[in-house]
Formats: C-alpha cells, structure tokens, sequence
C-alpha cells in the first residue's frame, strides 16, 4: 500500500510545532513532515517522490523566507505530479492579490486564517485527504475508512462494488 | 533491496507454482485419465492456484482459463502445435466459440439485469429510503435496531451486491458506533450485524451473489432452477440464518446502552427517470418472482431492465461503462472452466476416484459445504464456488444426491464463510471501519459458519424438495 504524506511549510519553529501537533490524530495512517523553506519543502517532496510516497496535502504559510507561499504553490502546480495533491494555505498574511493569484493559478483548495482552531484543521486537513483519496485509481478508500470521511468513502466503494 | 530479492515476492511465487502446476499433467501420465483431461487438469491446477492467491487480478485469471480452454480443449488446437486432444466426453473437442459464449451466458444477462437494478437503486437513493422505512417500526432498543438493521440488510443484499449493500449501510451505522463508548460491545455487534446480514442475503435469490449465479450456471445440462425455484429453498434459509446470526451476535456482544436511533430521513427523488425506474424495478422484480405463473425465464427479463433504462437514457453511458463488468468475466471463467470440465471427461475420472455410492447422499452435500466454507473463508467466494461447483455437478450425476441440491450446497456455504476480514468485501469494510477487531469476527463468524452447515445439513434437503425436486 502507497503511503500518503500531509507535508507543513512554516518558518517560525513555535508555529511549525503547533500545527504538528494538532495533526497528531491523523499520524497513524498519514507521514507528516515540515520544511522552513519552499527550497526544504521542494527536497521534501523529492524525497517522497524517492520513496513512492503521494504527496496528497500541502499545508503551506505565504510569507516564508527567499519564495513565498503562493509563489510555490504556484510553481508545483504547473507540474503534473503535484496536480492534484490538495493545497491549503494556512497564513494571517496573504493579502487580497496573493489570495487570488493562488486560487487561480495554483490551484488552491483552501484557505485558513491564522489563528487557527485545532478541530477546524484537523476537519479541513481530513476532508482535503478523503478527497484526494477518492481522486485516485492507485489509493484503496477503505484503507482510510477509520480516519477520513467514512461515509464519502463508503458511497466510493459501493459504487466500485467488487465480487464477493 | 537488490534484485535477486525483489522478484521473490508473494506475487512471483504463486506465479511461478501456478505455472508449474499447468505443466506438469503435459509431462506426467496420469493412468485413467483421458488426454483431453490431462489439459484439462492442467487448467484447472493454474487456475486453483491463481484464484487462490490473486496473484493476478480475478477475472484476469478467469480470462486466461478461457483462452487456454479455446487453444487446448478445442476444435482451434488442430491448427497448433499441440494439435486435438484424444478422449472427449463427445468423441470430437468442442467449437471455440463454445467457451467465448460463456462470456453471454443466460445467468450473466441475469446478472447484469441485477446490476442495472442496484445500480438506479443507488443513483436515485433508494437503498437509503427503503432502509428509512424499514428501519422504523424496530424502535430504538438495541438489540431490536440490530435486528432491523440485518434484516434491512439482507434483502437488500438479494437484489444488490454484497459490497454494495454493506458500504451502503455501513455509511448509516458508522456515525451512529462513533457516538458509542469505546468500551461498548454494542460497537463490534453493529459493525458485525451488517456485512453478516450481507453475506447472508446473498444467497436469497440468484442475483444475490455471483456463487449463485455461478452454481445456476454449472447444471449446465445436469439440471434448471427458475428464480421463484431458488427463492423457494434459499429465502427460508436466508430467513433462518439471519434470524440466528442476530442471536449470536446479541449473545457475543451485550450492551447496557438503553437505547439508540438512527438519523435517516426519506428524500425521494420524484422526477422522470427516477419514476421510469422504480416502474422498470417493480415489473422486473415482480416478473423475476412469478417466473412459475408466466413461464417467461428470468434469465430473458434480465435483458429487460438494461433495454429499458439504457434506452431512457436513466442509466447513462459513463454509468453503462462503470458497471462491474469485472465480476460478469470472473463468473465467466468459472462457467467456461465447467464446461471444460464436463467435454474433457475430467469429470467421470475425477468422481471415480472415490467410492460415492457407499456415502450416503446427504453426506455428500455436507462434505462440499464444509469444503466451500472452508474455501470461502480464505478466498473469493466467487472463485471458491468457480472451482467447487463443477466438481459438485459431476459428483450429483454420478450419484443420488440430486444435482440442483448438490450445487445448492455449494454456492450456500460459499457465502457463510465470514470469520476473517479477508473472508468477503463486506467484512473487509467492517474490518476497515476500525470499530471491530479481528477476534470479534473470528468468533462470530466461525460460530456462524458452523451453523450454517448444519442448517443446511439439516433444512437443505426438505427445502429443495419443497421448491419440487
């Protein structure tokens, strides 16, 4: 089974430890990791790509050192590896323009204002995955049913059926 | 890992053995065996061997069984290398295109006449609304929802896949056990309660689950069930085992919980082509179980929902091609590799080899039905009852024990087989849920098991002579 990756992008150390830890329900089914930079996060997502991990939700902060947030988004979007992997920018900064450029041109998802409520991340985070799960051929949704949307899952694997 | 190492994977292996297994009947001489049931024996050891391990994919195997029995057990092998076997059943091997036909068999059309059913079921949401009713009058004390619940289930389950039904209702229950206290048992009984419910309705009628249809399939010339015939013997079954299943599920997991709902409201979609549907349901339906008034085949009305909702329109192409065309090859495999079994005289070797008229016939029945369960319980029920069922038709006309009942044993115990997550889709999505662990299901299902093949033991007999054999 292909493992999926939740990957953070966050400068501030404090900041970057909070959102792991509010991520912590979804560590038994998911590989969470965290970059400081977008240079860190593209070496990140190389990695995955090594290791045939999917790349299925990007939690990334606009005002980052060197590129920002959106400008990164941006750049992995045109690529066809990272189409469909699940975007959401989770920033107090991004402003009008920025906000815009990124949904539409990097194809984001969603957006969460700084500061965040740990239950409306988790939610966010697991409705983001259940539909990156159910967007590919190669994931099986019941290998998700204990975490991610049980019911949206459900309704994908009646409709696959699948002989008894 | 290097490579030496990767290529010694589980997959390989069972690639490797199946391979070995089609070879060596063409280098062994088995004495009393017809050439053609060599060939035979050597599709039918790489077929055990690849529906066993699922090495590949089900019906992909289920394809190469049928090309092996067109270019070696055909008139199509005297322009090869290998040339026409000596020894068929007939005197001269079969057409080709005898084989390709088991890819339209009659008990297919049936088949996807059951798809097209449960397919609009889903798409207008009557599955759920049924369920909403259904569910009503049971209350909201717990062991009485349960019962609802298995009963709602399992005939579902006659009309719509196994999977189907479970993830279907496993989407009502699950908020419902998420809401429970981790410690309470009543948790593992509802998880339990509906792919129990679901293997078991399956074998309701002949749509219900592809052993059934499979079995149906392999009297060939042996023998005929009608619909209304099959319900006649399975329906008190289902009945009875799902009624004792809630018993022992009740019994296995008691609870204090005083009472619980469900939150399911009816939204019934009232436009055109949902109307056009439930029309064209009710009439199949209604035609399917009065086969014995009409005389009309059920297998010739299951052309009638496909005609009449592809041509509406209410079924549309993206839906036609989504259909689980998959499950129509695997059943085809097995129909195909039947044949081959009954035109290669593989069959008359094969049941000589034991004594059968010193076993009493209710003996033989109980013996295929704890073989099936066994099967089953490891691999596909489809594909346990692909291998088992040709044997049982051979075995029932060799001996008293009557061909329909003989199958009946078979394609029944394919689906009581429940103890593991890999017993049946609906136990994996039971499993999957996490509201379950795997000796919950051990013990329940294997209780059940074990009660299924004693009330086969016990009512099969009487029922089918009941629906007149």
């Amino acid at each position: 089974m292909k493992k999926i990756a939740i990957l953070c992008i966050e400068d501030e150390p404090e900041v970057r430890e909070a959102v792991l830890r509010d991520l912590h329900p979804l560590e038994s089914h998911f590989i969470i990791e965290a970059s400081g930079d977008t240079a860190d996060a593209a070496a990140v997502l190389a990695e995955f790509a090594n290791r045939d991990v999917l790349p299925g939700l990007i939690l990334c902060d606009h005002r980052l050192p060197g590129e920002n947030g959106v400008e990164f988004l941006e750049r992995i979007h045109k690529t066809e590896d990272y189409r469909d992997t699940r975007k959401v920018l989770l920033t107090g900064q991004a402003g009008h323009k920025d906000t815009i450029q990124a949904v539409n041109h990097a194809g984001l998802n969603h957006y969460l204002a700084k500061p965040w409520d740990a239950a409306d991340l988790v939610e966010t985070s697991k409705d983001q995955l259940t539909r990156y799960v159910l967007g590919r051929e190669d994931v099986d949704p019941m290998d998700y049913l204990e975490v991610l949307d049980a019911p949206k899952l459900l309704e994908a694997i009646a409709a696959r059926g699948g002989p008894s | 890992m290097n490579t030496a190492t990767s290529l010694l994977t589980r997959r390989n292996i069972a690639l490797i053995i199946a391979l070995i297994g089609y070879l060596v009947p063409w280098f062994v001489e088995i004495p009393g065996l017809s050439e053609a049931g060599h060939r035979l024996l050597s599709i039918f050891l790489l077929a055990v061997i690849l529906w066993m391990s699922e090495a590949i994919p089900l019906f992909a195997t289920s394809s190469m069984v049928i090309f092996l029995l067109v270019l070696t057990l055909s008139d199509a092998s005297e322009d090869l290398m290998w040339g026409v076997a000596e020894g068929f059943t007939d005197g001269e091997a079969p057409a080709y295109a005898m084989y390709f036909a088991t890819l339209a068999s009659p008990v297919l059309i049936l088949f996807l006449g059951g798809f097209f059913l449960a397919n609009g079921a889903a798409k207008f949401g009557l599955d759920k609304n049924l369920s909403a009713i259904m569910l009503k009058p049971f209350g909201t004390k717990p062991t009485r929802v349960l019962l609802g619940l298995m009963l709602i289930t399992g005939f579902l389950s006659m009309w719509m896949s196994n999977t189907a039904t479970t993830a279907t209702l496993m989407a009502v229950v699950l908020p419902l056990i998420r809401g429970l206290a981790p410690e309470d048992r009543l948790r593992a009984g509802l998880a339990l309660g509906v792919p129990f419910a679901a293997n078991i309705g399956g074998m309701g009628t002949p749509v219900g689950s592809p052993p059934n249809a499979i079995s149906i399939a392999a009297l060939g010339d042996a023998g005929s069930v009608t619909f209304t015939q099959w319900m006649l013997f399975a329906i008190p079954l289902t009945a009875v085992m799902l009624v004792l299943t809630w018993l022992v599920l009740v019994f296995c997991f008691r609870t204090k919980t005083p009472a619980i709902e469900f939150s399911m409201e009816q939204k019934w979609n009232k436009s055109t082509p949902a109307w056009i549907y439930y029309a064209t349901a009710v009439v199949t339906i209604g035609m399917w179980v009065t086969e014995s008034l009409h005389g009309v085949n059920s297998f010739i009305i299951g052309l009638l929902p496909v005609t009449v909702l592809l041509s509406t329109g209410v079924i549309n192409t993206r839906e036609f091609r989504s259909m689980e065309w998959d499950v129509l090859w695997l059943v085809a495999g097995g129909i195909a590799l039947g044949r081959g079994v009954a035109v290669s005289g593989f069959d008359d070797w094969m049941v000589g080899l034991i004594d059968w008229q010193n076993i009493p016939p209710m003996f033989i029945g109980g013996m295929l039905a704890a073989a099936a369960l066994f099967l089953s319980t490891f691999i596909s029920n489809s594909a346990a009852a692909n291998l088992l069922a040709p044997m049982a038709v051979a075995i029932a006309t060799s001996t008293d024990s009557g061909p329909v009942a003989t199958v009946a044993y078979v394609a029944l115990a394919c689906s009581m087989a429940m103890a593991m997550p890999i017993s049946t889709p609906p136990n994996a999505i039971a499993y999957a849920s996490g509201a379950i662990r795997t000796p919950d299901m051990a013990k329940a299902g294997l209780i059940i098991g074990f009660i299924g093949i004693a009330a086969l033991y016990l009512l099969l007999p009487h029922l089918v002579r009941f629906a007149g054999y």
